[in-house]
């Protein structure tokens, strides 16, 4: 058996441990609770790296990895999978949460902490691993719902005014999309009889049409609207600016980019032929989502809600990508979601420095008002050189890893004759800039505020190196992709090409035949 | 005739879920979330036969194709979904209604700013540190102003009595 399965349970598994033993810790009221809880917090997410680089490792070789808890047979127990996709995003997302956590320790205050940051954070983790890894659709609902739920309490977590509005929103918006989730799953399973990813990508090609439709359309709409697409966005920019910055920092890394995830994982393997049939429709969702983005963030007056306004732009990117995941055209099958996978990857890492950043400046200058800010420069040159990198880096400039990622979609959407959406991409660019330019100058620029003054604690030179230490480690990064350009393409084209690789991901699982589901017909049984 | 009546009963409780949803008021809200995920838990009992008197539980003796052809029996499998789901709405509503009521607390009305404003005639909710004398006493508007002051590291204090810490801010 190979080893490596045996490490597939384990992004679950171990968050969770870690997290149950943290809020026993926390509970306990233990005098330095908050100081284990650190501790604690800090293996699990080290191990949790070591684990997503050990299987990303692995399934770059082209392998995936499939284990079958319980060691049910593939329909009837919950399978869990992992191809370079799933590696792709575990890494990531356990270096983002890594990297937040010196932050977290540097920034957050004591209630914050002893209301449970740390043990949420991991939980917030857990879940998003176990939507990574899991093979089975209603499985994939309720680590949607762990997400959820780990998130509503670290959006919640100090109870201010604005936090509690922007959580109710946010809490009532993602419900609606859980329900539609739960609806699909509910329907597909009505209509070809198992809930395991592998045997719905068997058998929904037979599926009536409309139906087919009804299940994508439902998906679509759980998904993007997790995702932040247009027009389903209205959560992200009333509660993003709320929380503490960390939190934001945390939720731009992992809860948008989730759904993203989803998609690129469900509908290539389940609607191969949706996907293609739809591509007007998704590529037009992409330009508004953009767009409407962009737009917005010109009208905001803080940091913090101007960057929500950039998640959401560049979620039309990727939604781009997916437009043209399954499109032949020059550069093959599959070009588009490698690219898209890059921009994914790139964008975790860019919007997380960019947030990190302005959050730092929001707590210690005590506001995040572009008016009163400025003159940053001279006080914070190593701030204002670092947020420099990243937001032109979200602009797409070479050489970092956003022009790599614009340059390939536009190239690829280019070819499949989608000419509109790739002028509004360019346009979309032109306007992310000027929005970068009118940020970064309103901070870091002009003559400094006198009326504000540095927090003192904030003002410490460790804490601000604390601070500043996942922002650098993140936009190093996204140069490296930049330049080192053609690895990083080679690792998202093998998890692309695994992604649509349909055949080989239901011969890895090997469901059994089950026995094909009755009609559907009431009948009356007399006792 | 049951799966008619199976059908138009989701129907309805999803109908009256988005409506109490678009309602004015944030106890209907919590109720129409409440019914909504009523109606999907029903939709997916749906997905099932629908059978009467029928067991979830098949003696496994003999050929289990024979069985499956021959008996009736009822599907398992969504009931183990809707008992997930319950479990889940269950906890996802708790947490709204302390939501809702930790609000009710701290902005003195159960409206949301969007309501309150158009109480005031304002289609700005952003506008509201212009009109927020013209509100009942006690009642603030949320999103008037980012919460910068109780970023802060000394919330301990606010965070025990949030109603002063609306007071601060009204200052």
């Amino acid at each position: 058996m190979n080893p490596y399965t045996a490490l597939l349970p384990l992004p679950v598994a171990v968050p969770l441990l870690f997290a149950a033993i943290a809020i026993m810790v926390g509970v306990s009221r233990r005098p330095r609770a908050i100081q284990i809880q650190k501790i604690l917090s800090g293996s699990a997410l080290v191990i949790n790296l070591v684990i997503g680089l050990l299987i990303l490792s692995y399934t770059l070789t082209g392998e995936r990895i499939v284990f079958q808890m319980g060691l049910w047979p593939a329909p009837y127990g919950i399978t869990v999978f992992a191809d370079a996709l799933t590696g792709i995003m575990l890494t990531v997302v356990g270096l983002l949460t890594l990297l937040l956590l010196p932050y977290a320790i540097a920034s957050l205050d004591k209630s914050r902490a002893r209301l449970g940051y740390y043990p949420m954070a991991l939980l917030l983790l857990m879940g998003a691993n176990g939507a990574f890894i899991t093979g089975d659709l209603f499985n994939l609902y309720v680590f949607y719902e762990v997400l959820l739920m780990s998130s509503f309490v670290l959006l919640a977590l100090g109870g201010t005014p604005s936090q509690i509005n922007g959580a109710i929103r946010y809490v009532v918006l993602n419900l609606m999309g859980s329900i539609m989730l739960l609806l699909a799953a509910g329907i597909t399973y009505g209509t070809v009889g198992t809930l395991n990813m592998a045997q719905i990508s068997e058998r929904m090609g037979m599926a009536p049409y409309a139906l087919q439709a009804l299940i994508a359309g439902l998906l679509f709409v759980a998904f993007a609207g997790k995702a932040a697409a247009f027009p389903l966005f209205f959560w992200l920019p009333s509660s993003y600016h709320t929380p503490h910055p960390v939190v934001t920092a945390l939720f731009s890394g992992v809860l948008t980019k989730v759904g993203m995830y989803s998609l690129f994982r469900t509908f290539p393997l389940f609607f191969p032929d949706l996907l293609v049939a739809w591509q007007p429709f998704i590529m037009t969702i992409a330009a508004l989502t953009m767009f409407v983005g962009v737009l917005g963030a010109f009208a905001q007056p803080t940091i913090r809600r101007l960057l929500s306004f950039h998640i959401i732009s560049q979620i039309g990117y990727m939604l781009m990508g997916l437009g043209v995941a399954l499109t032949p055209g020059p550069f093959g099958v599959g070009f588009g979601l490698a690219m898209a996978i890059l921009f994914l990857v790139h964008n975790q890492l860019v919007k997380t420095a960019l947030l990190v950043g302005g959050g730092q400046i929001e707590l210690e200058m005590g506001t995040g008002k572009l008016s009163e800010l400025g003159g940053l420069v001279t006080s914070r040159p190593l701030l204002a050189v670092v947020f420099f990198l990243a937001a032109f880096s979200l602009a797409g400039f070479p050489p970092t890893s956003g022009f790599v990622g614009k340059l390939g979609l536009l190239q690829v959407t280019f070819s499949t004759g989608q000419y509109a959406v790739a002028a509004v991409s360019v346009v979309v660019s032109l306007l992310t800039t000027m929005s970068m330019i009118r940020l970064w100058q309103y901070i870091f620029w002009g003559k400094p505020n006198p009326q504000l003054k540095p927090r003192p604690r904030l003002a410490y030179t460790s804490t601000r190196a604390l601070m500043l230490t996942p922002a650098i480690v993140l936009v190093a990064l996204s140069l490296a992709i930049g330049i080192f350009a053609e690895p990083a393409l080679t690792v998202t084209g093998t998890a692309a090409s695994q992604a649509i690789d349909r055949a080989g991901y239901i011969e890895a699982v090997n469901p059994e035949p089950a026995p094909t589901p009755a009609p559907a017909v009431v009948q009356e049984v007399t006792p | 005739m049951t799966a008619v009546m199976l059908a138009a009963l989701v129907g309805v409780l999803f109908t009256t879920g988005v409506w109490l949803i678009l309602a004015r008021g944030q106890i209907k809200l919590v109720l129409g979330l409440g019914l909504l995920s009523h109606g999907v838990n029903l939709a997916l009992f749906g997905t099932s036969r629908l059978t009467r008197g029928a067991p979830a539980v098949i003696p496994h003796e003999g050929d289990l194709a024979t069985i499956l052809a021959t008996q009736t029996f009822a599907d398992p499998l969504p009931q183990a979904l809707i008992l997930t789901a319950i479990v889940i709405s269950f906890g996802v509503t708790a947490f709204i209604v302390v939501l809702v009521s930790r609000r009710d607390a701290v902005t003195g009305s159960d409206l949301a700013p969007g309501e309150l404003a158009s109480l005031l005639n304002t289609a700005d909710p952003f506008a509201a540190p212009m009109v927020t004398d013209a509100l009942p006493a006690g009642v603030i508007m949320p999103d008037a102003v980012d919460d910068y002051d109780l970023l802060q590291y000394e919330i301990d204090e606010v965070y025990d009595r949030p109603q002063d810490a609306a007071e601060a801010k009204i200052q």
